[in-house]
């Protein structure tokens, strides 16, 4: 069980970004996922670890080795500033034409096919894994007792951590802050918030900043607990997070946590005889949202307006 | 000439399933609906053929009877259209992004069941599909009728009753719903469709490229699927048969390019490998300048007045 909430928990972090996405822009941003690995990517090349021999820049070495947080901060900048880009390139014109969000959402799916492809040329496709980190921590917490230990490793236990921070500290920005009733007012409705002097504009753009950082600290935290094993598994998460959203609401903060958990809990719970349709729960359960409770768990029916 | 067709018997071949494929992915846009549920269907004609082909028809020595290549064939139109009619009714209620999640969620779903039955051959898929005929190039007996049959089908749906049921769907789902046009018969309608298309491509298929595995038929494919009626034109049956002969060439017209030498290093691998950069980028340009894709209604309108002058 504690091996679903750490798995849930990756899935948590990942769909935080996604879902935060929905909630001010109602467009579901496909680029996560590649952002994701671009993060993780450009953390593992800030570590100065030499770059892999099948891309385009093998055998690269940056010329400097940063400690694994900076490296970790460093990357999520990195997917940070690629969210903006993307935002300006994919987002905007369609924004401004006022189109359709299934537009917006085959426009993302482009630009992420075309980002995780770039990886893949640029990087090549094999596997990588972070110089280890926390040597200086022991690699795994004792949730038993001495007699019946219960061993988790440590680094799920900080992604755990780091989720639930990050789960808080997004509900206080979303609830609390001044800008964060701004940016509730662009997800009801865009115009009038920009004819109450609101710069619409301004807060999108930091969205898919706090977005795409999130997304960059996710990619490398889940490369540092399972290995990046090849630029796809960008996309796999991707379409992994969009049943996780909509379990959870899309749209809905606290909802995508919970979302993450439960798939999480989920896919650990499959009985061992059917281990190799694990993969399939998160879609099944994706499937059944749609069809039983469009909304998702915590999400707000959605009334269609005449 | 001859030359040509034999070093490209494989690509021509492919062009044309590419196409028809194509036009699986427009008849429910036809309605509005955006579905990438045609991998699915496409995955599951392949299996069908494949499994009947190899473990209960049981062929002999030497080219395997066509007749049977269109028995399966017919088989696959019939389970997928049947799964089609499962799957739809109740996925068609949901409207814009929520079909097009679910639609994804099948095409996974499909996939890992694929690729962890017993009769479907696991991971390692089934080879060594019969083939009906003896050289690649022959397939375009099947592959272009059933091209000509669908564009035909689709041009006529155009123009009939359900067609315009349809765009009068897409257009205004409420507002066709209060003119008594029912939006739940026709998407489906549409949807089944596509699915019993994408199956008997499927069953082609398999015959075609001789093994089949759950490689085949994945979001990978819906992505191609995309760009080719994103690019190609998403308002008229011609635009995404253009778009899936096209796309399907560019990536080997660029081999080409890239062979020729003289490029920088990086640029030829680029051409080579970047099929799928290449595609992607289409997409995101295609939905923010060209909405409709290159081939409009307007186009064929200008095209046919310009031919039609000089008779006047």
């Amino acid at each position: 069980m504690l091996n679903g909430l750490a798995i849930g928990s990756v899935y948590a972090i990942f769909a935080l970004g996604y879902t935060l996405i929905f909630s001010v822009l109602r467009i579901i941003n496909f680029t996560h996922g590649a952002i994701f690995t671009l993060g993780a990517y450009a953390a593992y090349a800030l570590t100065g670890s030499p770059l892999g021999i099948n891309g385009l820049l093998a055998g690269l070495t940056l010329p400097f080795r940063l400690p694994f947080v900076l490296a970790l901060v460093g990357g999520s900048i990195v997917a940070a500033v690629c969210g903006v880009i993307v935002e300006r390139l994919a987002f905007r014109p369609l924004r401004a034409r006022g189109a359709d969000p299934l537009l917006s959402l085959v426009s993302s799916l482009g630009v992420a096919v075309a980002l995780v492809n770039i990886t893949q040329y640029l990087f090549g496709a094999e596997p990588y894994s972070y110089p280890d980190p926390l040597a200086s921590l022991p690699s795994a917490v004792n949730f038993g007792t001495a007699g019946q230990p219960v061993l988790v490793r440590t680094v799920q236990v900080v992604i755990f951590a780091v989720s639930m921070v990050m789960l808080a500290l997004l509900t206080y920005l979303m609830n609390a802050t001044r800008t964060g009733k701004a940016l509730r007012a662009v997800a009801e409705d865009t115009t009038t918030s920009s004819l109450l002097g609101i710069d619409t504009d301004r807060l999108i753009l930091l969205t898919f900043i706090i977005s795409g950082f999130l997304g960059g600290v996710t990619g490398t935290l889940i490369g540092l607990s399972v290995g990046i094993a090849g630029p796809y598994f960008g996309i796999a998460f991707g379409l992994k997070g969009l049943a996780v959203i909509v379990l959870g609401g899309l749209g809905d903060i606290p909802g995508a946590v919970v979302g993450g958990l439960i798939i999480g809990l989920a896919e650990a719970f499959v009985p061992a005889q059917h281990i190799a349709y694990r993969e399939a729960v998160p879609f099944a359960l994706l499937f059944i949202v749609l069809l039983v409770r469009p909304q998702g768990l915590l999400g707000r029916a959605q009334v269609q307006k005449v | 000439m001859a030359t040509f067709l034999a070093t490209y018997d494989f690509l021509l071949v492919s062009m044309v399933l590419a196409a028809v494929l194509a036009l699986t992915l427009y008849l429910p846009l036809m309605a509005g609906q955006l579905s990438v549920a045609s991998p699915g269907f496409y995955a599951l004609g392949g299996y069908i053929a494949a499994i009947l082909s190899t473990k209960v028809f049981h062929p002999g020595p030497g080219l395997y009877p066509i007749q049977l290549v269109l028995v399966e064939m017919v088989a696959a139109a019939v389970v997928s259209g049947i799964l089609g009619l499962v799957v739809g009714l109740p996925a068609l209620r949901l409207r814009g992004i929520f079909l097009a999640l679910a639609t994804i969620a099948f095409v996974q779903i499909l996939g890992v069941v694929a690729l962890n039955l017993q009769v479907t051959g696991g991971a390692i898929g089934i080879f060594g599909i019969p083939q009906p005929f003896s050289n690649q190039l022959s397939y375009m007996w099947v592959a272009l009728p059933l091209l000509l049959l669908s564009m035909l089908f689709v041009a006529r749906l155009e123009r009939s009753r359900t067609g315009r049921a349809l765009v009068a769907l897409r257009e205004d789902e409420l507002a066709a719903a209060a003119m008594g046009v029912s939006p739940t018969y026709y998407k489906v309608l549409a949807f089944t469709t596509s699915a019993v298309l994408a199956g008997m491509v499927g069953a082609v298929s398999a015959h075609f490229i001789n093994t089949w595995n759950s490689r085949q038929g994945t979001f990978d494919t819906s992505v191609n699927l995309m760009a080719f009626v994103l690019v190609g034109g998403s308002r008229t049956f011609v635009g995404p048969v253009v778009g899936g002969l096209v796309l399907t060439a560019l990536p080997e017209a660029l081999r080409g390019i890239a062979d020729v030498g003289g490029l920088p290093g990086w640029l030829a691998q680029f051409l080579r490998d970047g099929r799928l950069i290449i595609f992607g980028v289409l997409i995101a340009l295609g939905t923010v300048f060209f909405p409709q894709g290159l081939i409009t209604p307007g186009l064929l309108r200008h095209l046919g007045r310009r031919r039609r002058v000089p008779h006047s």
